[in-house]
């Protein structure tokens, strides 16, 4: 927690539309799993991804354990010119926090 | 007999007292992260069949199977070697759409994902899952007040919902 992760995000121009690409990086523990140690793992995973585009939010995703490890989503936004700010945070179920952003190209 | 009764008094108002302390500080302090996460929906989540989660989501399960919907799971579809990671799309032509919710019927906890759309936000919506073992995955959207859903059943080589 509070460690720096690589989220990333792109944001793309097609067809007047913006197409989002996003991929998070977390291990989205479900906590079923076990480790080496025969130990449960304690749950540890991403409940809560919203996403802006220029200050107008767009999009909230709620996710529960059967979110792959490393969540990749991807969209498309109406519109959209070159230079718009796209925005992701997201929520885990510990409260560790995380922020990615772009500009539409 | 009366100096009895007022040590009594005491002690009760003493403990009623130290009550309601601890309760104002748990309201101002303790609680306060739950309120923030409030409005993850925990009961569709927590959910043990996909009737109850739909209840829970959406307030009911009875929806019928629509074409509107184009929904694929797997790569190739309908199939997936490692269920930790399972590539899904949805497609639709539908306007307006408010929501779009991904279960998958033999996991512990069937709900998946649930995502609250705008009119800003267009299909198609990719994204990864893990599933159990073989199962049917579902796709419910609703646009414009209305209910649709569809569903692929998927097999699965090893299982990831470890």
């Amino acid at each position: 927690m509070g460690l720096p992760r690589k989220d990333r995000i792109r944001a793309k121009l097609k067809a007047d539309n913006t197409t989002v690409r996003v991929l998070l990086s977390h291990p989205m523990h479900t906590g079923r799993a076990k480790n080496e140690a025969e130990e449960l793992i304690p749950a540890e995973f991403i409940q809560d991804i919203r996403c802006w585009r220029n200050d107008e939010e767009v999009l909230t995703i709620k996710c529960g354990t059967a979110t792959a490890r490393n969540p990749y989503f991807s969209f498309q936004l109406v519109g959209g010119e070159q230079g718009d700010e796209i925005t992701i945070r997201w929520v885990d179920n510990l409260g560790a926090k995380g922020t990615a952003e772009t500009v539409v190209k | 007999m009366t100096d009895d009764i007022m040590q009594q008094r005491r002690t009760i108002l003493k403990g009623a007292i130290s009550a309601s302390t601890l309760a104002l500080v748990a309201a101002s302090g303790l609680v306060l992260p739950r309120q923030l996460l409030a409005h993850w929906p925990k009961n569709a989540f927590n959910a043990e069949t996909v009737e109850d989660a739909l209840l829970a989501l959406l307030g009911e399960a009875d929806i019928a199977e629509d074409s509107a919907l184009n929904f694929k799971v797997g790569s190739p579809p309908s199939y997936a070697i490692n269920g930790a990671s399972v590539p899904i799309q949805v497609q639709s032509e539908l306007n307006n759409i408010e929501r779009i919710a991904i279960l998958v019927e033999k996991n512990p906890f069937p709900l998946a994902m649930s995502l609250e759309s705008t009119p800003a936000m267009l299909l198609p919506f990719k994204s990864m899952i893990k599933i159990r073992e073989d199962s049917p995955v579902i796709a419910i959207i609703r646009a414009e007040g209305k209910l649709y859903k569809t569903s692929r059943f998927v097999e699965v080589d090893i299982g990831g919902c470890g």
